[in-house]
């Protein structure tokens, strides 16, 4: 049968959206057992045969029929039941680069947190200290200032000398801490209390200005990040030296029944938040009130939602990733990424492509996914030896992850040359 | 008996010779009735002869009973005239009619005649004293109405004899009785007389006796016989003995017709009729003389039509109408045919006919014959056709040539290994192929083969094994359960005990053999706190109520009340309990009895204990089994190990109290837990599981799981359902609605069943032992009553290592997911979702 299809040939012509690497629009005739690496061959030779300038050949994938050519094409085409005899338009586009790692961060327990900025990198542990590290793995402060573990790190602002982060920790607490670079000394400015439960999770929201803890009581605070604004708090709350501010919050919002495993910020105004109660909520922070629900089957672990391709993707306690779109209001998966073998903890969205993320499971693996790639990741980013609880795509050039192997591991993206 | 009679008798007692008595009667008497005979005496002259031959009869004389007796015994001629009398007294009257119609005028006479003789008593009658007629008078008193025409007819037949003897002495009875007919014709044609016209009828009603049909002997000691008309006493005649009787015979020529009326006592003479009418009788004629028997024949009814009908009236309707009942009961025939419960007479003589034949055995025949060619044919096998070796002429390459023929000697010992049966040979022709001798032999043992052959048919099994499956729906179609196992817990140094979840479903508790207690963190399998409890830990709960953070952990024979610490769960909580459990509230109630306080000790917590999370503690006097609380959460129950009538101890954490809710040993206590919904007590023994209602103090039912020995017990969030697992790798599910035997026992395991958990919301369960599976099963229940539990095996989770073959200890399913957590002897948790 697959010999049969071998022999087929294929009239295929070529697109692409990325300009610099556009081709004559004209028909091919190829083998249908032509894997991606033979196309990649075909489209480098096409474009060296257009324009001689260009110097090096650039790696492509390919989209057959809106999804990546993993396998051979018949075998592509069959799977997705397209003819063979019409002629097949194949968008190209730039391969994303494989990751490199770059280091391995040794921390004194499991590294349930973590988040970078430009330069800095923030990790929480479950030994209640937070760090800081450098991009280039140098450590530059162990902040020990929670009684339990802390569970989210996040930074809020960094400026040349000052950077400012929150933490979340299973102490009930979140703080809001302020990093002197200069002296690397931190003061933690402003302690949030109104948990009755542990903080699971935080999130900052884009204009910096507030931030969202979610908790194990269900709730879901809102906060000011500011750090000494004395409008938020009262008077002989401030009094107190030893414990810095304790600060209330904004706004709480109640909805959930069951633990709040993760919140991000949409907007300025909406926060979407994930429960072990299988339900995502997106909230209006200024009403305070449910904006829409998305019931899923399965105790949520993770939320991310990416503002380039206006889309969520939500890790839950089996082995899937799944894709909704928001603005739908029927609850219907619009794509499920199957490759972990154990719970998916953690899935965060790239900030520069619309349709790469990365997700950390319990398995050990950290997988880089294309979207359009629902049984293959484009990289597993190997090298935990335990479960991976955390991992973050904040600055685009690191993706970094935290795991119970005491370990964050930190990946070096290189920069897709075509993608400005 | 009319009185004259008697009057009579009297007299005759006295009369020597019967002919001259008879004539001295007739002479003394001189009643017109005598006169009157005499001149009738011409008409007849039978009775002489009669009268002639009772006289030669010595033997008839004597009294009238013994006369009667005499007739009856001994002579023939008396008795058939009695017979005849008795036959046909009608005719007899018949005929007196007649013959008092002949002579009218005498009848009336004799009338007035009677009269006169009934007044004066004893001078009248003599005729009829002298007649036999008295021998049969007892038979005549019967016939009442006849009675007295034949006396008169009597007396004046007596009067004809008397006259006839006079001219004649000696005749036979049958010139007599010739005569008789002779004068019977001569009286004939007389006839339409009304008898009652000469009105006899006082003279009837003199004599007639009214006592009735009533036995005579009655009257024996009386000197009566009975009663006439008037109430007067009918005297009895004078009794006469032989001597008189012989007497009276040789004197009176008519003894031989006398006879006695037994209703009166009187003697009767027979009349001329009588006697004729006897003779009819013993002639065998037709008694009445008047009736033609062979009068012309008129054949009113023949087939010849007539004009007119011959009967007047018109056919009656039921001759042209269908009669209802005939049809009905017709049907009923018919019906009765029909269904076979009757046969027709032609079906019965088939029958018999079938039965009296022979039956014989058909040796031949078999009772299948019929369906045995088509169904049950089984064909001979088939031998090989025969090949060119076997051909009396075969080709020459067939034949054996030096090598295979020195093959073929050596296979002589081993002759199934040649390459064939026989050893193909070549002949000119067929007629110089030898007869083969051992043809018959062979032939035979084919058909020997064949007849001994087990040959079957091979019956093609038509149940495919998917049919014995029951209909169950599909597991997909019932998720969520738990599919694999998503996490492990790893930090025990032993056996794991026992787990459970907190009630949020945010931490885990386990408890091991190696003697600490640890709280996980569920959702990364983190431990966050390690209690070493110092002891084995045998059961850990978590406490049900919601304002209190407390873990009950069984370490031997304590049962500790622990605090796992501020860093789990809400710090406010924890304060709150450790507020709470800080102090003891006051005894004021010390009234512990001694069988109380002799197995259960409050003890005191020591500060280091308390550092480690410590708030209370209790020592029993044996190990503990198993731990449940109340879903309040206020009190705890405890079985305890070997403790007989103690194996169950209920605390009151609120009050420290403790109390043994049992009095009598009921077997090995395993396990007791409180019902989720109403104030029950669930008591698992070795064998049975019993339920008790707290609040009445009584015992509500007894399950009879049926297994050898129970091992655990889990009861449904619902509290209808209880699933007993037991160590002979059986699950049991109650409805306790239902009955006192399970529901359904599961067979899911191959070894002993240790732990069976409910989930507290999803329609989950899950058994789990000695063997390497856990086993996922759905057990739906509703709320119809109507409807049973839907119980599906869903999943076989593998378990941990097995460990001294323990594999799982314990099982708890989350309380918010469907996930199960189960501990391990190879001293891991492992999470399934």
């Amino acid at each position: 049968m697959s010999k049969e299809i071998a022999e087929v040939q294929l009239q295929v012509r070529f697109v692409t959206k990325q300009e610099q690497y556009a081709v004559p629009d004209s028909p091919y005739a190829i083998q249908s057992n032509f894997q991606s690496t033979e196309l990649n061959t075909l489209i480098n030779a096409l474009l060296k045969e257009n324009n001689v300038s260009s110097q090096k050949s650039v790696e492509f994938d390919f989209l057959v029929c809106g999804e990546l050519l993993c396998t051979s094409l018949s075998e592509h085409l069959q799977e997705k039941g397209a003819s063979t005899e019409e002629t097949l338009e194949i968008e190209y586009i730039e391969r994303f680069p494989a990751p490199s790692p770059q280091d391995c961060l040794m921390h004194d327990d499991w590294v349930s947190a973590v988040q970078t900025n430009k330069n800095w990198i923030l990790s929480g542990s479950y030994d209640n200290s937070i760090h800081i590290w450098s991009t280039k793995g140098q450590h530059k402060l162990a902040i020990p200032g929670h009684t339990s573990p802390v569970k989210a790190v996040a930074w809020v602002s960094f400026n040349e000398d000052q950077g400012v982060f929150v933490s979340g920790s299973h102490d009930q607490s979140a703080m809001l801490w302020v990093w002197n670079v200069k002296n690397n000394s931190v003061d933690c400015v402003v302690t949030c209390r109104s948990h009755e439960k542990g903080v699971e999770c935080l999130a900052v929201s884009a204009d910096t200005l507030r931030f969202a803890t979610g908790s194990w009581d269900t709730n879901i605070s809102l906060w000011s990040t500011s750090p000494s604004d004395e409008e938020n708090v009262p008077a002989k709350k401030r009094s107190k030296p030893d414990h810095g501010n304790t600060r209330n919050p904004l706004v709480t919002l109640k909805g959930h029944r069951e633990a709040v495993s993760a919140v991000q910020w949409l907007d300025f105004n909406t926060v979407i938040s994930s429960g072990w109660d299988h339900l995502l909520k997106l909230w209006d922070c200024e009403l305070g009130g449910i904006k829409q629900e998305i019931a899923t089957n399965r105790a949520l672990l993770d939320v991310d939602w990416s503002p380039l391709s206006n889309s969520i993707i939500t890790a839950s306690a089996d082995r899937y990733i799944r894709l909704y779109d928001p603005r739908s209001t029927d609850s219907i998966v619009k794509t499920t990424f199957t490759s972990h073998t154990g719970w998916v903890q953690s899935v965060r969205w790239s900030k520069t492509r619309d349709t790469l993320f990365l997700s950390a499971g319990y398995d050990g693996q950290v997988k880089l996914w294309e979207t359009r790639s629902p049984r293959t990741p484009l990289y597993d980013l190997s090298g935990h030896e335990d479960k991976v609880l955390c991992c973050d795509w904040s600055n685009p050039s690191l993706l970094v992850s935290g795991s119970c192997d005491n370990t964050l591991r930190i990946f070096k993206a290189k920069n897709a040359v075509g993608n400005a | 008996m009319p009185p004259f009679r008697k009057g009579l008798l009297k007299r005759k007692i006295y009369s020597e010779d019967p002919k001259d008595s008879r004539n001295e009667a007739l002479s003394k008497n001189e009643s017109l009735e005598d006169s009157e005979d005499l001149i009738r005496g011409d008409l007849d002259d039978v009775n002489d002869a009669t009268d002639s031959e009772h006289e030669e009869d010595p033997n008839n004389a004597g009294s009238d009973n013994e006369i009667e007796k005499v007739m009856f015994g001994d002579d023939a001629d008396s008795t058939l005239g009695d017979e005849a009398d008795l036959e046909d007294s009608d005719q007899s009257s018949d005929l007196t009619d007649s013959e008092a119609d002949t002579e009218e005028n005498d009848s009336s006479d004799e009338n007035e005649v009677s009269e006169t003789t009934s007044d004066s008593e004893k001078s009248i009658d003599s005729g009829a004293e002298s007649g036999p007629s008295q021998a049969q008078s007892s038979d005549e008193a019967e016939k009442k109405s006849a009675n007295q025409k034949q006396q008169k007819l009597t007396t004046k037949s007596l009067k004809k004899k008397q006259l006839q003897t006079q001219k004649e002495t000696k005749s036979s009875v049958d010139i007599l009785a010739d005569k008789i007919k002779n004068s019977s014709v001569s009286i004939q044609p007389v006839e339409q007389k009304d008898e009652y016209s000469s009105g006899d009828t006082s003279d009837e009603e003199d004599r007639r006796n009214t006592t009735g049909e009533v036995p005579r002997w009655w009257y024996d000691e009386y000197p009566h016989v009975g009663y006439d008309l008037d109430g007067r006493r009918i005297i009895k005649p004078p009794q006469r003995d032989q001597i008189d009787e012989f007497l009276k015979r040789c004197e009176d020529p008519d003894f031989w017709r006398t006879v006695k009326d037994p209703s009166t006592g009187q003697d009767v003479k027979l009349s001329k009729e009588d006697l004729e009418l006897i003779h009819r009788l013993r002639e065998g004629h037709v008694p009445n003389s008047s009736h033609d028997e062979y009068q012309p024949w008129i054949e009113w009814f023949s087939r010849s039509v007539l004009a007119t009908p011959v009967r007047a009236f018109p056919d009656h309707k039921r001759s042209f109408l269908p009669s209802r009942s005939e049809q009905l009961q017709v049907a009923k025939i018919v019906h009765a045919l029909k269904m076979g419960w009757t046969k027709t007479r032609k079906q019965l003589a088939e029958e018999r006919k079938k039965k009296r034949e022979k039956q014989f055995y058909n040796l031949w025949g078999s009772e299948t014959e019929a369906v045995r060619g088509i169904q049950r044919h089984i064909p001979a096998p088939r031998r090989p056709l025969p090949a060119h070796a076997e051909s009396y002429r075969p080709p020459p390459e067939y034949l054996l040539d030096a090598r295979e023929m020195k093959e073929w000697n050596k296979l002589s010992e081993t002759p199934w290994l040649r390459k064939y049966t026989f050893l193909p040979t070549q002949h000119h022709n067929l007629r110089s192929v030898a007869a083969y001798s051992r043809y018959t032999r062979e032939r035979f043992l084919r058909c020997l083969d064949l007849y001994l052959a087990p040959r079957a048919i091979k019956m093609r099994l038509t149940i495919s094994p998917s049919d014995l499956v029951p209909q169950l729906p599909s597991p997909r179609d019932l998720q969520p359960f738990p599919t694999r196992e998503a996490l492990q817990f790893r930090g025990h140094a032993g056996p794991v005990r026992a787990l459970q979840p907190d009630p949020s479903g945010q931490y885990l508790v386990t408890g091991s053999d190696d003697g600490t207690l640890k709280v996980w963190e569920i959702s990364t399998g983190r431990c966050l706190r390690t209690i070493s409890l110092g002891g084995r830990v045998s059961r850990v709960l978590w406490s049900p109520a919601a304002g209190l953070s407390l873990v009950a952990a069984a370490v031997g024979p304590r049962l500790l009340l622990l605090n796992p610490g501020a860093d789990i769960g809400a710090h406010r909580i924890a304060a709150r309990t450790d507020e709470l459990l800080e102090e003891p509230p006051p005894r004021r109630d010390q009234a512990e009895d001694e069988r109380t306080a002799s197995c259960v000790e409050w003890q005191k917590v020591a500060p280091e204990e308390w550092a480690r999370g410590v708030r209370i503690a209790v020592k029993h006097f044996k190990d503990i089994v198993h731990v449940a609380w109340h879903g309040r959460g206020d009190y705890i129950c405890v079985t305890l190990s070997d403790a007989a009538s103690r194996s169950v101890v209920v605390h009151q954490v609120s009050r420290r109290r403790s109390q043994l809710p049992f009095r009598r040993n009921k077997g090995l206590v395993q396990a007791a837990l409180f019902h989720p919904a109403r104030p029950w007590l669930l008591v698992a023994s070795q064998r049975a599981v019993r339920i008790y209602d707290l609040v009445r103090q009584e015992l509500l039912r007894k399950l009879q799981p049926g297994a050898q020995w129970n091992s655990t017990l889990a009861a449904h969030p619902s509290g209808d359902h209880l699933l007993v697992g037991s160590y002979d790798s059986k699950c049991m599910w109650f409805d306790l609605e239902l009955s006192a035997r399970p529901y359904q026992t599961l067979r899911l395991h191959g070894r002993a069943v240790r732990a069976v958990a409910f989930h507290p919301r999803y329609p989950l369960f899950a058994s789990g032992g000695d063997d390497r599976y856990i086993v996922v099963s759905h057990g739906m229940v509703y709320n119809d009553l109507l409807q049973n539990p839907l119980i599906v095996p869903l999943k076989q989770l593998p378990g941990g290592e097995p460990r001294d073959s323990l594999v799982t200890l314990d099982l708890c399913f989350h309380p918010t997911q469907p996930w199960l957590l189960a501990a391990c002897a190879d001293s891991t948790v492992r999470l399934y979702s």
